[in-house]
């Protein structure tokens, strides 16, 4: 099996199969078990490694944590052809929270560095701003709204 | 003894209480608002009462609501923890007036202290040292010049009236004072409608070093030494130690300083566990700075190194038990560090970062003592502070101590939301950490010190890629059910 993988922002290639794996240029035997749930024992050349999944695409390996997307050939062609539309940027939430006060409205006229939205988390209030002058297309979210991390709040062209 | 006592707290301190009173055989009652209701502290209280909604404002600040909440269930005494109502006058009060007790000073003291003005009048009143300044408000340019000179430079200038940095100038040369007045006043007269401002030696790089006091309500107290806690960020702590490295240098600064705060706790009417906070500077003198009349967060190290149980303490004393240990009886042994694992995002700001835990697994093993009010499967919620847990382990040495903790910190796992654990390791890693040159403007310098983390060995990486891709490709299938051992059973 054959995958591509991007590790913390990184591309790489992984083969594998089911007591030999090779990944960016290193092959090594390998055994692993399942010692809990989401807890992996992996042990290659008498090294010992506890994997934990922390959250899906989230791993941790002996003290380290890893951000991997995994994908097959086929998800990723389809991904490169979407591609990101000319100009767009979104607006991330950048914590779990409530939004306090949306500061614009679609159709405004924006200046890099502008107020955009206040989101507000545990008593912190964080006031995100414009990375660039534009136009705000579409607004995706309104006062007292709940929001999650990294959900899209505000469309800026 | 009290047979049922209500915690008028939540998360970890709650625990902690809810686990002193059980070792006491003392019934629980938790109490908690809406967002609450899944807590680990209404799992593992005895009784638990619903205050309200998720807005401390409508559940653990109601002293109504926590009041009513104490007689329905039969409690004698009402613990406050830390935060909250913990240092409200009022609180205290209605406590006592329902003929209920309140396990912390008494209500004048909570009050006196709690006003920084009043405060420094009974340190210095007490002999202790407070920091330079003039308290009354400058007149004249010529007044606040010669002040500023018998003060030295570089001084501070403060609103009288103010808080939170409003108002405040540093002013490290005499051509800039005259400049720092006006505008200092002008903030001042805005943010407080007041423009009166005063002048303070403003101390360098201070570390903040707290005595931790015990009193009974028969006019006995003593101090338990001190908790070095100078790394903070936005003013607050995150890692506390004890014994302060500065008394490796100078081993007769903590009798100083516990001899100050027992002066002045006692000139405040003080009973119950108390915490005075000083500045020091870089020779050493101490400034006191402000009094904390509660249980401290960080109360674990001076536990661990004194091996006296504070919340155990506090419960006797509130009873009307006279406290047995005199200050010769106190040792200090070994080396204890505390981290505040906090939900929070240290690359992004250190911004909150509330969620599921969606995978949770803790420290354990020699010297390793973890206060958490968290479990796997819980959702931190975003309305109250992000503190998730303590983790304060003890060691023989200081050096053993920061390894010990780094071995732990490596241990502990949590999933679906961010939190500071990495970033302490790199912190405990750090020479000027190690060396135990510390300041409350530590953290900056460690920023701008700071080197981007080494890039993880490729096996490592291939063991994290490996396990994801077993996870979550179909196209795995065929290597998972070759795996016997794959599926948990």
């Amino acid at each position: 099996m054959k995958l591509d993988v991007v590790v913390n922002g990184r591309a790489g290639g992984l083969q594998l199969e089911s007591s030999r794996f090779e990944y960016n240029g290193i092959a090594r035997d390998y055994s692993l078990i399942a010692s809990g749930p989401g807890i992996f024992s992996i042990l290659i050349d008498g090294r010992s490694y506890e994997a934990t999944v922390l959250a899906p695409g989230t791993i941790q390996v002996n003290g380290r944590i890893f951000s991997v997307e995994i994908f097959d050939p086929r998800e990723l062609r389809a991904r490169s052809t979407a591609g990101a539309s000319q100009g767009r940027q979104n607006i991330l939430a950048p914590m779990p929270g409530k939004v306090v006060r949306v500061l614009v409205a679609a159709g405004d006229a924006v200046e890099a560095g502008q107020g955009l939205i206040v989101v507000e988390a545990m008593k912190m209030q964080n006031e995100m701003k414009s990375p660039k002058a534009g136009t705000v297309v579409e607004i995706k979210t309104k006062d007292g709204a709940t929001v999650a991390a990294g959900e899209i709040l505000i469309v800026i062209e | 003894m009290f047979r049922k006592v209500l915690i008028a707290n939540r998360g970890e301190i709650a625990v902690r209480l809810i686990r002193g009173l059980r070792e006491l055989n003392i019934a629980s009652v938790a109490v908690y608002s809406d967002a609450d209701r899944p807590s680990l502290a209404v799992r593992m209280a005895d009784e638990a009462a619903h205050l309200g909604p998720a807005p401390s404002s409508e559940s653990y600040l109601r002293i109504d609501k926590i009041i009513d909440a104490a007689k329905r269930h039969g409690a004698e005494a009402i613990h406050p923890g830390y935060g909250f109502l913990s240092e409200n006058a009022e609180f205290a009060e209605a406590v006592t007036h329902a003929g209920l007790v309140f396990i912390g000073p008494p209500a004048d003291a909570i009050r006196k202290m709690g006003s920084k003005t009043a405060a420094r009048q009974i340190a210095i009143a007490a002999g202790a040292p407070v920091v330079p300044g003039t308290e009354a408000a400058i007149r004249s340019l010529e007044q606040a010049r010669s002040t500023a000179e018998s003060l030295g430079y570089p001084v501070l200038l403060k609103a009288a009236a103010g808080g939170g940095g409003k108002g405040m100038r540093r002013v490290d040369r005499e051509e800039d004072l005259e400049s720092a007045i006006r505008d200092a006043s002008s903030e001042a007269l805005h943010a407080f409608k007041n423009d009166e401002v005063y002048l303070e030696k403003l101390v360098l790089e201070p570390r903040h070093i707290e005595i931790q006091v015990l009193g009974d309500h028969h006019g006995h107290m003593i101090h338990l030494g001190e908790r070095e806690c100078s790394i903070q960020r936005r003013h607050q702590k995150v890692i506390e130690e004890c014994p302060s490295p500065l008394m490796a240098l100078d081993p007769g600064l903590r009798d100083r300083m516990g001899a100050a705060a027992v002066k002045v706790a006692r000139a405040a009417g003080y009973a119950n566990a108390g915490t005075i906070e000083f500045l020091v500077d870089r020779d050493r003198n101490f400034y006191f700075l402000e009094m904390n009349t509660r249980l401290q967060v960080e109360h674990p190290v001076t536990e661990l190194v004194t091996s006296l149980d504070l919340v155990s303490w506090q419960l006797k004393i509130a009873a009307g038990e006279r406290l047995t240990i005199d200050q010769n009886d106190v040792r200090w042994t070994g080396n204890a560090i505390e981290c505040r694992i906090y939900a929070e995002d240290p690359e992004n700001n250190f911004l909150p970062f509330p969620g599921k835990i969606t995978k949770l697994v803790e420290p354990s093993g020699p010297g390793i003592r973890l206060d958490s009010g968290v479990y796997e499967g819980w959702d931190v919620p975003f309305d109250y502070d992000p503190l998730l847990a303590k983790l304060a382990v003890w060691a023989k040495d200081r050096k053993s101590t920061i390894s010990r903790l780094i071995r732990a910190l490596k241990e502990a796992k949590v999933g679906g939301i961010r939190t500071n654990l990495a970033f302490f390791t790199e912190v405990l890693n750090d020479e000027a950490f190690e060396r135990g040159e510390l300041s409350t403007a530590f953290l900056d310098g460690f920023f701008a010190r700071r080197k981007p983390a080494p890039e993880p060995d490729q096996e490592t990486e291939a063991v994290a890629v490996i396990v994801a891709a077993l996870s979550k490709t179909k196209a795995a299938a065929p290597i998972v059910n070759s795996i016997s051992k794959w599926k948990w059973q």
